[in-house]
């Protein structure tokens, strides 16, 4: 690849964007506008709210008592409801000639009130309500009564009418409550007055609030939160909208074919596109970012000049300048991500349409990732460091925040895995752009039946890309909710049934009926051939050695990702029953099936699917991230991964899916027995201790002797390795193809006619 | 210069089941000729040179292009050719020079040779006038001069023309007929595919004749003549598709009787 040439493509695709209106004005114009514009409607919106005070009825007020005096003419008293809280307040306080009506009567006026929007709450006086306060305070002080002999029902009801489900109303409710506690305050003030107690008697102790964050830290803990979501967002929708413009666009445009048949490769062309698409997704957010936050902190302000009656929290002023600074570095990461999947996406697209179409899908995927780092509580640790997006968005709240040691921690993982994601999204771009079913596309008219038809009649050797994911997926969705429906259960029997239908009904099954319906050669589909007779022991002898190093990663992913406790325990509760089963039936249960069935279904069916990408390793990781997905705890998925790697290598190499399944029946069988078999067994070999410790929950092996085994188990994988491999059709020609762009280094072979 | 044999490429479809667009083409064209593929719309013209230019893989079979593979070595093939298509479109945003530029630098021309093929080549195609113009203002015509421009401006030994005149005025067809003339005499070797038998007439060295993915007749015109007793290419043309068609159907036939007469066990 040249980067001389990715430039060319990349300033072309700038300047053909810049000349374009449309792309300008949502890129620089909107930004600058869309903010003030929003600001001002908001301003405008937030006066017009506080030119309308909440309306209030208040029913029997000749019911009230004298002292405290709740009202002042035709307002609340002053001492109860101050000036400026009045002011937002209308009070209509109903006449006296309605005043003899009864207590149902009123609250069905008082209801009819707030339905009819005449009034926002309604406050209802019950008739004696003076005279009975005034019997309570007089049992009060008279009687003296002990603690039980007052109950609620010697204590006089006033009622308030709301709607909740108005939020003017709501807001009505609350000044109101506000306000009555305060005069219950003065209520309860007199009572103890005449009974000569302190009004401190009522309030033992003060909590005195100290906060120690300066005013600075508090502003940024908002901001944190706030911006890098905000730049998230933008910098996925900067990017998107050039993506689909310089793919779906260009091949609507019929330039895509200019560019093909140009000495361009696929890959100069979409790092030229990528880079293109990053600069306006950078731009898109810098842009809506500088606006946004000049024209929030200028609103802001203003509205803390108007007191917003406590919306607003106080400090909440201009973003400081550091934080931004860091959201600017982190920035690329992020763009250079969403730019790679949005490009990729809209490679995919048949034209800008269809491209519009799939926003929403990558947005709704990407929002939860966003998300998550807002929830209270979510901090960066390595397990979310490796997380795509939520990493990111942790790793610039904690530089925000000025915890720099925490971030610097935790920088490589973030960066390498966002770099990971970027590059996968690059490659998935290139293969669009070398798929030309996906280039030249024609919309057809879809019929379900004629492409059922179509799948069984032209079939394959072995199955599609398409095929193979949509097996996987398939055993992916039956997996999920046979999780539902599958009893939890700590009896043997009904757990190996359920572990049975599991493993043959739901992953060997479809993959088998898929095999025969949809490909030719069911034989070469699940590589059900001999394999070289070395290649078995060989088998078994690497799934030994790396048993040890399978333990530790183990170990390493449990530390990352403790298990939760609900897990803990539902493992705890089958341990024992298993280990009263007599060996033969476990392993039966818990190696053989699974080695056969998931064999089948991951190296046999998707594998061979998925290596017309051509591609290997690639085939490799997504059988092993569908086989590792397949295992429902997390812990266990990351494990599996691993496994499903050496597993499929072990598929590829040896040409047959047998010496995989003996080395999953290996693994799990030692996996089975390392906990309850071994430690007991290994006590009376000599010297034992210098290879294994053993402790409650388990054996453990001792480090160098794991290394060792890992030498020796990576010397047996560069052996295989050595041998003689059969490529797939479509690898071969990569290879031819790989090997021909690394000669483009020195020019071929032309000269000017 | 061009080899091909046996070149097939089939495409997966809903109804037809596997559509053979190529069935098996074999030609070879060389420096200083223009190869003419003549062919009714959907003969499998543009999916042979699609294949030429690298942008389609091939099912099977073999395709050299100045002796490089077009499957196994497609970055070197481009550098070979200029293509030129009703499909190649020019960009809407860009100048006449902007983009003839573009594509000279991304052929890796370097500046100065770059301005002198340039200057040429629009004095040459008479693109002055059009020379600040941006591709969204241009006529069909223009657009074609440019397309042209772009394809030959890194002076490429091979040349491929799939339809080109299709669209264009009479005038800028001739135009376009005279400048693929004068590429013959600098020795290019030209593919041209067209379904106007006048052009195909007037301007190839030899034509191939296609119809369904494969080849029906192959040479030079006169030999052409004188294989099918036939003087006028349009009438030999006809002939020789509907004989084609005669035979498919009367095959047709052949295979339905065939399987229809299977014994049938009760």
């Amino acid at each position: 690849m040249s980067w001389s040439k990715v430039k060319l493509i990349f300033l072309r695709e700038v300047r053909d964007q810049l000349r374009d209106r449309r792309t300008l004005f949502m890129i620089a114009v909107l930004p600058i506008l869309l903010y003030p514009l929003m600001g001002m409607v908001f301003l405008q919106v937030s006066q017009f709210r506080r030119e309308h005070p909440i309306r209030v009825w208040l029913l029997g007020a000749e019911n009230l008592p004298q002292v405290p005096a709740l009202l002042e003419g035709d307002a609340f008293a002053e001492a109860i409801c101050p000036q400026e809280e009045s002011r937002s307040i209308e009070l209509t306080v109903a006449p006296k000639a309605d005043q003899s009506i009864a207590k149902t009567d009123a609250s069905a006026r008082a209801q009819e009130a707030i339905e009819n929007q005449e009034f926002d709450a309604v406050i209802y006086i019950p008739p004696n309500f003076a005279a009975e306060l005034d019997k309570f305070h007089e049992k009060l002080t008279f009687t003296k009564p002990t603690p039980g002999e007052v109950g609620a029902s010697d204590v006089p009801k006033p009622e308030v009418f709301a709607n909740t489900a108005s939020d003017k109303s709501r807001v009505a409710y609350e000044r109101v409550d506000r306000i009555l506690s305060r005069w219950r305050g003065a209520v309860i003030a007199k009572n103890l007055e005449a009974r000569n107690i302190p009004l401190e008697a009522t309030r033992p102790f003060e909590v005195v609030n100290i906060d120690i964050a300066e005013e600075g830290s508090r502003r940024i803990a908002i901001w944190s939160k706030i911006l890098p979501f905000i730049l998230l967002v933008w910098a996925l929708t900067g990017a998107f909208y050039p993506a689909i413009d310089l793919c779906a666009g260009e091949k609507e445009r019929g330039t895509l074919e200019t560019l093909l048949s140009s000495p361009a490769q696929r890959s100069e062309i979409v790092w030229g596109k990528l880079l293109t698409v990053m600069t306006f997704s950078v731009a898109t957010s810098l842009l809506n970012l500088v606006s946004m936050a000049g024209t929030g902190s200028f609103v802001m302000t203003q509205m803390q000049r108007m007191d917003m009656g406590g919306v607003i929290p106080l400090d909440f002023g201009p973003p400081p300048i550091l934080p931004l600074l860091w959201l600017l570095v982190a920035l690329l990461p992020i763009a250079a991500l969403f730019s790679a999947l949005s490009l990729a996406v809209a490679a995919f697209a048949r034209s800008s349409k269809e491209g519009q179409y799939y926003l929403m899908p990558l947005l709704l995927v990407s929002l939860p990732l966003m998300l998550f780092p807002l929830m209270p509580a979510t901090e960066l640790d390595l397990g979310t460091a490796i997380i795509p997006v939520t990493g990111v968005m942790l790793l610039l709240r904690t530089l925000m925040e000025g915890q720099y040691w925490e971030a610097a921690r935790y920088a490589l993982p973030v960066v390498g895995v966002t770099a990971l994601c970027c590059l996968l999204a690059v490659r998935w771009a290139i293969d669009q752009f070398n798929n030309e079913s996906v280039l030249f596309r024609e919309s057809e008219r879809w019929d379900i039946g004629l492409w059922l038809r179509h799948l069984v009649r032209d079939r394959g050797e072995t199955p599609t890309i398409g095929e193979a994911v949509m097996c996987g997926v398939l055993i992916l969705m039956a997996r999920f909710f046979a999780g539902f429906v599958a009893p939890a259960t700590a009896d043997f029997r009904s757990f190996a049934a359920v572990t049975l239908i599991l493993q043959i009904a739901l992953i060997a099954t479809p993959a088998l009926l898929m095999t025969i319906m949809l490909t030719s050669n069911p034989r070469k589909t699940l590589s059900l051939f001999a394999p070289r007779w070395q290649m078995l022991p060989l088998a078994i002898l690497l799934a030994l050695l790396l048993h040890p190093v399978a333990m530790w990663l183990s170990v390493g992913i449990h530390t990352l990702y403790p298990l939760s406790e609900d897990a803990k325990a539902q493992i705890q509760a089958l341990t024992a029953p298993i280990a009263e089963q007599p060996l033969v039936y476990v392993l039966l249960l818990m190696a053989v099936v699974p080695a056969i069935c998931e064999e089948l279904a991951f190296r046999g069916f998707i594998l061979s699917g998925l290596r017309h990408t051509g591609h290997r390793w690639m085939a490799i990781a997504g059988s092993a991230a569908f086989f590792g997905i397949t295992h429902s705890l997390l812990q266990q998925s990351l494990s599996a991964f691993v496994l499903g790697l050496v597993i499929g290598y072990l598929t590829l190499r040896t040409g047959s899916l047998f010496p995989g399944m003996l080395y999953h029946l290996t693994h799990n069988s030692l996996a089975m027995t390392a906990a309850s078999y071994w430690p007991d067994k290994l006590k009376s070999v000599p010297s034992w201790e210098y290879f294994v410790a053993v402790d409650d929950s388990g054996l453990y092996y001792n480090p160098y002797f794991t290394l060792l085994c890992g030498a020796a188990a990576a010397l047996l994988l560069y052996w295989l390795h050595r041998q003689p491999y059969a490529a797939s059709e479509e690898e071969r020609i990569q290879t031819a193809i790989d090997h021909q762009t690394s000669l483009t280094g020195q020019r071929p072979v032309w000269r000017l006619w | 210069m061009i080899h091909v044999r046996d070149l097939t490429k089939t495409y997966a479809d809903l109804r037809r089941g596997q559509f053979v667009a190529l069935a098996g083409l074999s030609l070879d064209a060389r420096p200083g000729q223009i190869y003419g593929l003549l062919g009714p719309n959907g003969a499998g013209k543009t999916t042979a040179l699609r294949i030429l230019s690298t942008v389609l893989r091939p099912t099977s079979g073999e395709a050299t292009v100045n002796g490089y593979d077009v499957v196994t070595q497609p970055d070197l093939v481009r550098y070979q050719i200029g293509f030129v298509s009703c499909n190649t479109a020019v960009y809407d945003r860009m100048t006449a020079w902007e983009m003839v530029g573009y594509f000279g630098r991304l052929y890796g021309l370097s500046e100065e040779l770059l301005e002198q093929r340039m200057e040429d080549i629009f004095k040459r195609l008479n693109m002055q006038e059009i020379r600040d113009v941006l591709g969204a203002k241009m006529s069909t015509g223009m657009k074609q001069k440019v397309s042209i421009a772009r394809a030959i401006v890194h002076d490429p030994p091979v040349l491929i023309f799939d339809e080109a005149t299709a669209g264009l005025d009479v005038l800028v067809a001739r135009a376009l007929l005279k400048t693929v003339a004068e590429l013959r005499e600098n020795g290019k070797c030209v593919i041209f595919s067209t379904h106007i038998m006048r052009e195909a007439e007037r301007l190839c060295d030899r034509i191939a004749i296609m119809h369904r993915g494969d080849i029906l007749s192959e040479g030079s015109l006169p030999e052409l003549r004188e294989r099918h007793q036939q003087n006028d290419l349009e009438d030999m043309f006809f002939d020789l598709i509907s004989a084609h068609e005669a035979r498919r159907a009367e095959q047709q036939e052949k295979d339905d009787r065939d399987a229809s007469e299977l014994p049938i066990y009760s």
